[in-house]
């Protein structure tokens, strides 16, 4: 029982975080309770994850189970929230990128930390019902983040939106679990891997899973199911973007990954040209999207796109393969994409989050303008940044499964991906302020300026020495 | 010694990092200092370390290769891993002289170069970086271990060439060798994946060797039936072709010039471009081991060569000529390496060697020219011929070098560059391909053509532009220095390592067949093409009395001297279909649906118009229907296309 036990100090601290903001007289208090306390659980968690020898561990009657693997994705989750808590600090304080300051932190952190909660779920779930209600949990909290800015006309929009096609897909998702219920009789994945593996061509089976992979798709921004995420994310605040953009696709391609390589396992031959469609779809639709954007918040929605197409290509490849370099790049991913979200907070501080906002960073501020460039890069995968030793793995995984002529389109695919962080690239470096134009000065806080330097540090870290890698292809190997 | 050979790539990444993170800033003078002094310790330790691996090999297989250290990086899957490892053979020691020598020289340079550039500190870390770079790439062990330092070639010449990035030219020319060479590099991940798979390796040993064999066999990929082995080797070689700038992947370099001439210089002479090239050496056994590869990589050799050198003939820009002329080198090292296939299907590893001398001697002729060329567009702030004649009286030095490396490249004996393009023709005419000999002869008489069209354009005749004022000499120490030293090996290397190239530098795991039929006719007959281009150039510009201004002008030119002028126009072609097709038509249409399907709800919200009851109509008005629509559609496209039993 006691393997539960951060997972129920997680549970713990967002109901204080909750009511942390009924006390006036501390209005602090939620903030640092809630990262004080995330830094505390990710440490448990990377601990048992990296260092401890953890024997699965079923609890609940054999619906919940905390492996390796979970734990692995518990420490990308809890990362993933701590780095929102922080950047979000900076949106309740003062304005930001012409947007009013956010009000009531605790509520705000609460909620991260129960889809952060939810996210956990997913990962520890042996049954259908308990990873739909993960996911749900993982959800839904993001529903009310989005319409956090009250005032904030296209705040509401975004959250409409957003409430509107997550209503759909989860009933596409609840509906597809439902024919997987009805075809296995038993909602538990061990049960379902065995049915499965008997009768291979059922039409319940395949009904249940197309829309699985729908529902799946879209909390995964995966084309033609991504089209609410620009909106959404340019509607929101930036570190709610920067949460739906890591945290909530970790957990959607953690829920995908669970099924894909558990139960489903036994038909990935079948399933495989699904997901190399989506994947190839998905990460050409992102980068013809992000190829005109000028908007920063709208292009990282894109390029989330992007990404999520490499995700989904290394479902293609045998399960260990797959969920290693999974993992490994949801890492990587979490430090570039948050990267690129402190720099763009810094610049929201005082100016318009637009391309245009970024112009002459390499004359005011040329080390962010160096970091912005790590980030892109890493993005884009070129070593020696942690992103290529990512995508690499990636591919190596779709590769494995002798997947090669999608392999190869994703690769190419890479080319207009460069091209396009490189447009970032260009207004922070290139574009100059014109005469008799005046951009409000850069400004930053020390928090900012420690999240940037430590993440850049990670990635540059993650890519040149491979332990982080090499420990988790180690921790996951079935030997 | 040989056991800490890592020093050599340790020094200018200590430069790199002591500069970039705290010297650049406070002191560029002293950036440059510390630059020079580690570039200086990286060829000083090499040196020794060479001569230590010659005294091993000496009278054994030389050939095979030693390696000096091994580490496992990357354990991947099952038995794959990635190695870092350090291997010394013929051409990695070779390239270790070569790139040491040349980044000494050209940081010596840049002293004097860059003296007025406020951010010249950044310039030197960016130095040190590409120089460790490239070292790392010739050392590599294996393919991921080549992969990784390739791309950090890109990077760190990406930004060299757009290191005056306030310049929306120089920004322009480094995005677009990003692009080409990153576009080319991408078929080269593809190739170590499926030979990592194929091969169970990454070693190079083991690629150019036992996995021969195991590749050898047809696969079906989507219908056709290739050769795995052909497959592999086409998408690695690609990448060379990219990074080597091979037709037509060629139309970054010439652009690249965008950059500071040092860069020019060290990109074009010893490191970037020769990439692709000692990548096909690398990768020698393997591809020609792979049916019909060979022959490949000789069409693509000669035809950029000659190619490019038809163009270089017409160039204005002296920097432009000589990267053409770059160009049209680097075509004559992979024709090499590609005749090295005979007709009688046998290896002609003569032709090997001789590719590889030809690196070594143009690393040195060709590094000479751009410094030279450097010194010119110093004295007269011009790129351009038209600005320039008559110089030899103000930089006597640089002309007099410059000379030499002129009658190099053109192939005169005793020269250095004769010997090399000597080796190349009479490997290339052994191994049976007479035609492609006869081309490459000819390349060299428009070779000798247009470096003395440059030469006698440059410093003799009238002075043309508003630098004549002033007398006597103008040339910088810094600048110079560099510059006369080069002349050195411009005029010896090629007499001097001719046995050594023949004799040493033969790829390992390849049996030659060589035909050892002399033919003695063939170096005077190249002699005698270099003096006539030579004595072309004289007379059309040399000569007292020839009109330069006539010259250089294109009124009054046919319609085949504007479309060689303008490149055959291939740059326009690129552009149509990237911005026209790509990025106006595809992303365009995305753009269309993202502003007039998801944006007008946002804009029309923004603007203010939100009462109560109005989510509601907003969940109407045709914006959300639109999501839903394409969700369910969704996922009809995948019940249709994802091919499921149901």
């Amino acid at each position: 029982m006691h393997a539960l036990l951060p997972d129920l100090v997680l549970m713990a601290l967002a109901f204080f975080a909750a009511f942390s903001g009924a006390g006036r007289r501390r209005p602090n208090l939620g903030f640092h309770a809630s990262w004080i306390g995330l830094l505390g659980v990710l440490a448990v968690y990377a601990v048992r994850a990296f260092a401890l020898d953890a024997a699965p561990v079923d609890l609940f009657g054999g619906a919940w189970r905390i492996d390796r693997l979970g734990l692995l994705w518990r420490v990308v989750f809890t990362l993933s929230a701590l780095c929102a808590v922080l950047l979000s600090r900076g949106n309740f304080q003062r304005r930001s990128g012409g947007r009013e300051a956010l009000t009531q932190p605790g509520e705000f952190f609460a909620l991260l930390l129960f889809s952060t909660l939810g996210g956990i779920t997913v990962v520890s779930a042996r049954e259908l019902l308990t990873l739909f209600i993960g996911l749900e949990l993982a959800t839904i909290p993001l529903f009310f983040l989005a319409a956090w800015n009250k005032r904030d006309d296209s705040s509401g929009e975004a959250s409409v939106k957003y409430v509107a096609m997550g209503g759909v897909s989860s009933a596409v998702m609840l509906f597809g679990l439902s024919y997987l219920y009805g075809f296995c009789g038993s909602l538990s994945l061990d049960a379902l891997a065995v049915r499965i593996a008997a009768e291979p061509d059922h039409a319940l089976l395949w009904i249940g899973v197309l829309f699985v992979i729908a529902g799946a798709g879209f909390k995964l921004t995966l084309f033609p199911f991504h089209l609410w995420a620009p909106d959404v994310y340019e509607g929101s605040s930036t570190p709610l973007a920067a949460y739906l953009s890591v945290g909530s696709k970790s957990v959607a391609i953690a829920f995908l990954a669970t099924l894909v390589c558990g139960p489903f396992a036994a038909v990935r031959e079948t399933l495989t040209p699904v997901l190399l469609l989506l994947a190839g779809a998905t990460t050409l639709a992102g980068n013809l999207g992000a190829l005109k954007q000028g908007r920063l918040r709208r292009f990282m929605a894109w390029s989330g796109v992007s990404q999520a197409g490499f995700l989904v290509l290394a479902l293609a490849g045998p399960a260990p393969l797959a969920r290693s370099s999974l993992v490994f790049y949801m890492f990587v991913y979490a430090f570039a994409n948050y990267l690129a979200f402190f720099v763009f907070a810094i610049v929201a501080r005082s100016r318009d989050e637009g391309f245009s906002s970024l112009r002459g960073m390499s004359r005011e501020w040329p080390a962010l303008a160096v970091l912005l460039a790590i980030s892109m890069f890493s993005l884009a995968g070129i070593p020696p940044m942690a992103g290529f030793l990512g995508k690499f793995g990636l591919l190596a995984s779709a590769a494995s499964g002798k997947n090669f002529l999608a392999v190869a389109f994703m690769v190419l695919n890479g080319v207009i991906g460069l091209y396009i962080y490189l447009t970032v690239l260009r207004s922070a470096w290139v574009d100059r302020v014109a005469d008799g134009e005046a951009l409000a000065p850069l400004e930053s806080g020390r928090r900012e300026r420690i999240m940037v330097w430590i993440l850049a540090a990670a990635l540059l870290l993650a890519g040149i020495v491979p332990f982080l890698s090499q420990r988790i292809v180690q921790l996951l190997s079935p030997h | 010694m040989i056991a800490h050979g890592y020093l050599i790539l340790l020094f200018p990444l200590l430069a790199f990092a002591v500069n970039g993170l705290w010297l650049a800033r406070r002191n560029g003078f002293a950036a440059g200092l510390f630059s020079i002094l580690m570039s200086a310790a990286s060829l000083a330790y090499a040196i020794p370390l060479a001569l230590e691996w010659f005294a091993a090999v000496h009278g054994g297989d030389a050939s095979a290769p030693v390696e000096a250290w091994r580490f496992t990086w990357l354990p991947l899957e099952g038995a794959l891993k990635v190695d870092f490892s350090m291997i010394l053979d013929p051409i990695s020691v070779m390239m270790l002289l070569v790139i040491g020598t040349v980044a000494l020289l050209v940081n010596v340079y840049s002293m004097g170069y860059m003296r007025h550039d406020p951010s010249r500190g950044r310039f030197f870390a960016l130095l040190s970086l590409f120089a460790f770079s490239m070292l790392g790439l010739v050392i590599a062990g294996n393919v991921f271990q080549m992969y990784v330092f390739w791309e950090l070639v890109g990077v760190s010449s990406y930004l060299l060439i757009g290191f005056w990035y306030e310049k929306p030219s120089a920004v322009a020319a480094s995005k677009k060798a990003m692009i080409v060479t990153r576009f080319a590099d991408s078929f080269f991940l593809l190739g170590i994946v499926l030979a990592a798979y194929a091969a169970g390796s990454m070693d190079f040993s083991v690629l150019n060797g036992s996995a021969i064999a195991a590749m050898s066999r047809e696969v079906s990929l989507g219908g056709f039936h290739v050769n795995l082995l052909f497959l592999a080797s086409l998408l690695m070689f690609l990448g060379g072709w990219g990074k080597s700038a091979m037709f037509p992947l060629h139309i970054w370099l010439p652009d690249a010039m965008e950059g500071p001439t040092p860069v020019s210089s060290i990109i074009h002479s010893a490191t970037m471009v020769v990439a692709g090239v000692y990548l096909t050496a690398r990768f020698f056994p393997m591809f020609a081991a792979a049916p019909g590869f060979l022959d490949l990589v000789r069409v693509v050799g000669i035809f950029t060569a000659l190619f490019a050198a038809v163009i270089a003939c017409t160039q204005k820009d002296i920097k432009r000529i000589l990267a053409f002329s770059t160009l049209s080198q680097l075509g004559y090292m992979m024709f090499s390496l590609g005749a090295a296939a005979t007709v009688l299907g046998g290896v002609n590893t003569a032709a090997y060697s001789a590719s590889a001398f030809h690196i070594f001697t143009h690393a040195f002729f060709k590094c000479l020219l751009f410094l030279g060329a450097g010194a010119l567009i110093h004295h007269v702030h011009a790129n351009e011929l038209d600005a320039m004649g008559g110089l030899w009286k103000k930089l006597p030095l640089t002309w007099i070098s410059m000379l030499l490396a002129c009658l190099a490249i053109a192939g005169i004996p005793p020269f250095s560059g004769f010997w090399s393009k000597d080796e190349i023709i009479l490997a290339a005419w052994q191994s049976g391909h007479g035609l492609s000999a006869a081309l490459a002869l000819f390349t060299g008489f428009l070779t000798a053509f247009y470096m003395f069209r440059l030469y006698f354009l440059a410093f003799h005749g009238e002075p043309r532009g508003g630098h004549g004022e002033g007398h006597g000499r103008h040339e910088d120490p810094w600048m110079t220095v560099p510059i006369v030293i080069l002349a050195v090996p411009t005029v010896l290397s090629g007499l001097l390592a001719k046995d050594f190239f023949h004799h040493f530098a033969l790829p390992h795991q390849v049996l030659s067949e060589s035909p050892v039929e002399h033919v003695a006719w063939l170096p005077a007959t190249a002699a005698t093409l270099g003096i006539l281009g030579l004595f072309l150039a004289f007379v059309l510009y040399g000569r007292r009395g020839a009109d330069a201004k006539a010259a250089l002008s294109v009124e009054g030119r046919g319609g085949w001297y504007r479309l060689i002028l303008n490149k055959f126009y291939i740059d326009e072609l690129y552009l149509f279909v990237a911005r026209r097709l790509l990025i106006g038509g595809f992303a365009g249409a995305v753009k269309w649906v993202d502003t007039n399907v998801v944006d007008a709800a946002v804009g029309a919200t923004a603007s203010g118009t939100l009462r109560s009851g109005a989510l509601l109509r907003r969940l109407q008005n045709g914006n959300l229907a639109f999501y839903i629509g394409a969700f369910l559609f969704g996922i009809l496209l995948l019940r249709i296309l994802g091919r499921l039993p149901l």
